[in-house]
């Protein structure tokens, strides 16, 4: 009989164990067959038992990991309900932790905004309260300096201001003048055009001209 | 049902503290999805409430006079959740199954026999009142948005339409939920006595990172749709009082005091009332346009703004509590106070240290009043 070390020991396979007759010359059954069966038995038999032993140990690793556990948070072996609330609660912890970093994040940013905004209105007013008090300081300065220079203007000063006013004045009567010239000759000149129109015969329009007067 | 015995078990979950409402909404959404949209994203406000409301049951067990309207108002205030009567044996089952698990080996027959007898009472109390209040109003109302102005950066008036009447004394406030943030839900206060064509005003001050207030105060105009809870709060003003009449108002606390003048502007012969109304700037005080006129109208008002943050502001200056110690003579006043708890903190303590009187002294909360 022939056996691999791979097959398995079953009962069955040693109740149907069969030898050959031993050789011409002996009594019995073939020695060789004998030894090799045997052989494999006590092969299969250590592997078996060491199996064995690892097994048993991992059966009371966790028989002492159920123990413990049920020592420590009242957890019930059988309770496969409470570790699925177990992971829904880390779930859930997890997005309150999401949502109240997003909350904090926006505070954040709206506080940020808050100061920036106020610091700006605060600079902006302080600004507007700057040039309105230069502009009363300026206002009140120019107010100051027209008086004294009412009071305290030089002759020559005054002459040649009153010489500039009566220049002015006279380009003004003059430019009045000339433009009532002008008005007059226009409508002299509409009066001619409207009455050579009946006879038929061409007009020139005067051109308006302006004399400037010679400074003083 | 041995209440001593009740109070040990659940003295025995609470160093687990934020764990046990945790558990508790893991084992009832597990059990019960389809209750998890009736919650908002983030649980960590909801387990807050859930203890404290837990705590308060638990410490009340023996004290039917508090319990008993607290429960009523709890079981009328989640109508506008969506909370059916048939949610409670599943909220029960996982109360109880939380109740085992952090007790441990501490639990027994005997304490599920209480739990089980305290929580069906409770559940009968809300179911009762939520049923009772079936009759008389909808679980929420909805409002239509009818005015939405900014007045300043910080602060805009809203006016609301309701789709029913919304009956409220003033000076109660109202749970409003908006369509941009569904399932949370802030408390805002009428401001201004009811009015015939039923509509209200909400005074909304947008606080920093705050969901709700920057979503009313900027995410919603004319037409957006709200859902508002039932009214609540006691503030009210007291009609037995012949004293004068003191309103302190920080920034937008203003809204539930601008509806008690308003109401006491309704009565024959109205108290005589100072108005303090306080803000850290000048730009801030929002309605002092709107409450000016009413001075200038009703002879028996006077309003003071006060402003905190701006020493060169040309009227009072300094916080509420400066402003009103120094300018409201307080003999014979009672004070209704509204604005910030450290503005309130810091008034009341200051009507105090002057010998106002505490049972003159009347502020904001949001206890529930069967009315």
């Amino acid at each position: 009989m022939t056996h691999a070390n791979s097959e398995m020991l079953t009962p069955e396979r040693v109740r149907s164990a069969a030898f050959s007759p031993a050789r011409l010359g002996r009594r019995g059954l073939d020695e060789g067959q004998v030894h090799a069966f045997c052989e494999w038995i006590s092969d299969e038999l250590g592997r078996l038992l060491s199996e064995n032993a690892s097994l048993q140990g991992e059966v009371m690793r966790l028989r002492d990991r159920l123990l413990d556990g049920k020592g420590k948070s009242g957890v019930q072996p059988e309770d496969a309900h409470v570790q699925a609330v177990y992971v829904l609660s880390k779930a859930q912890q997890t997005a309150d932790r999401y949502v109240a970093d997003a909350q904090e994040y926006s505070r954040e940013l709206a506080q940020d905004a808050h100061l920036r905004r106020d610091e700006i209105l605060r600079e902006a007013k302080v600004r507007a309260s700057m040039i309105l008090e230069e502009a009363h300081t300026t206002a009140s300065r120019a107010a100051s300096e027209v008086r004294d220079t009412r009071e305290s203007m030089p002759s020559s000063e005054r002459q040649k201001l009153q010489a500039e006013i009566a220049y002015l004045r006279t380009f003004s009567d003059v430019c009045r003048t000339h433009l009532r010239a002008y008005m007059e000759s226009l409508s002299r000149s509409i009066e001619e055009w409207e009455r050579v129109e009946l006879n038929g015969a061409p007009v020139a329009l005067p051109e308006p001209v302006v004399h400037t007067p010679q400074r003083a | 049902m041995d209440e001593q015995r009740l109070k040990e078990s659940f003295a025995r979950i609470a160093p687990y503290g934020d764990e046990v409402p945790l558990f508790f909404y893991s084992h009832l959404f597990l059990s019960h999805p389809e209750v998890r949209d009736l919650f908002p994203v983030s649980m960590a406000g909801q387990r807050d409430k859930l203890l404290n409301a837990l705590v308060r049951i638990v410490s009340d067990v023996s004290n039917h006079d508090a319990l008993v309207p607290f429960l009523r108002g709890l079981g009328r205030d989640h109508r506008k959740f969506g909370t059916l009567a048939d949610h409670y044996p599943a909220v029960g089952a996982s109360l109880l199954a939380t109740l085992a698990h952090f007790n441990g080996p501490a639990w027994t027959e005997d304490l599920a026999h209480d739990w089980t007898e305290a929580y069906t009472v409770l559940a009968q109390v809300m179911t009762e009142a939520a049923a009772e209040d079936e009759t008389r109003n909808p679980p929420f109302w909805g409002a239509t948005v009818v005015g939405h102005e900014r007045r300043t950066m910080d602060v805009a008036v809203l006016r609301l339409a309701p789709d029913a009447p919304l009956r409220y004394v003033p000076g109660q406030s109202v749970a409003v939920e908006c369509d941009a943030r569904p399932r949370l839900w802030r408390f805002y206060s009428m401001a201004n006595a009811p009015r015939h064509d039923g509509t209200i005003d909400f005074h909304v001050r947008v606080i920093d990172g705050g969901s709700v207030s920057s979503a009313l105060a900027r995410g919603v105009s004319v037409g957006s749709r709200l859902r508002l809870g039932a009214p609540v709060g006691t503030l009210r003003l007291d009609m037995s009082s012949t004293r004068r009449v003191l309103l302190a108002a920080g920034s937008t606390g203003l809204a539930p005091l601008k509806a008690i003048l308003e109401q006491a502007a309704g009565l024959a012969e109205p108290p005589q009332t100072h108005l303090v109304f306080g803000a850290r700037s000048a730009a801030e005080l929002y309605d002092l346009a709107d409450l000016e006129k009413m001075a200038a109208q009703w002879p028996w008002l006077t309003v003071t703004p006060a402003v905190s943050g701006e020493p060169e502001y040309r009227g009072e200056t300094g916080t509420v509590a400066d402003v009103t110690g120094r300018v409201v003579p307080l003999a014979d006043h009672d004070a209704y106070v509204c604005g910030s708890s450290a503005m309130v903190a810091a008034t009341v303590n200051r009507l105090r240290s002057l010998g106002m009187p505490q049972n003159h002294i009347y502020v904001e909360d949001f206890g529930w009043s069967e009315s």
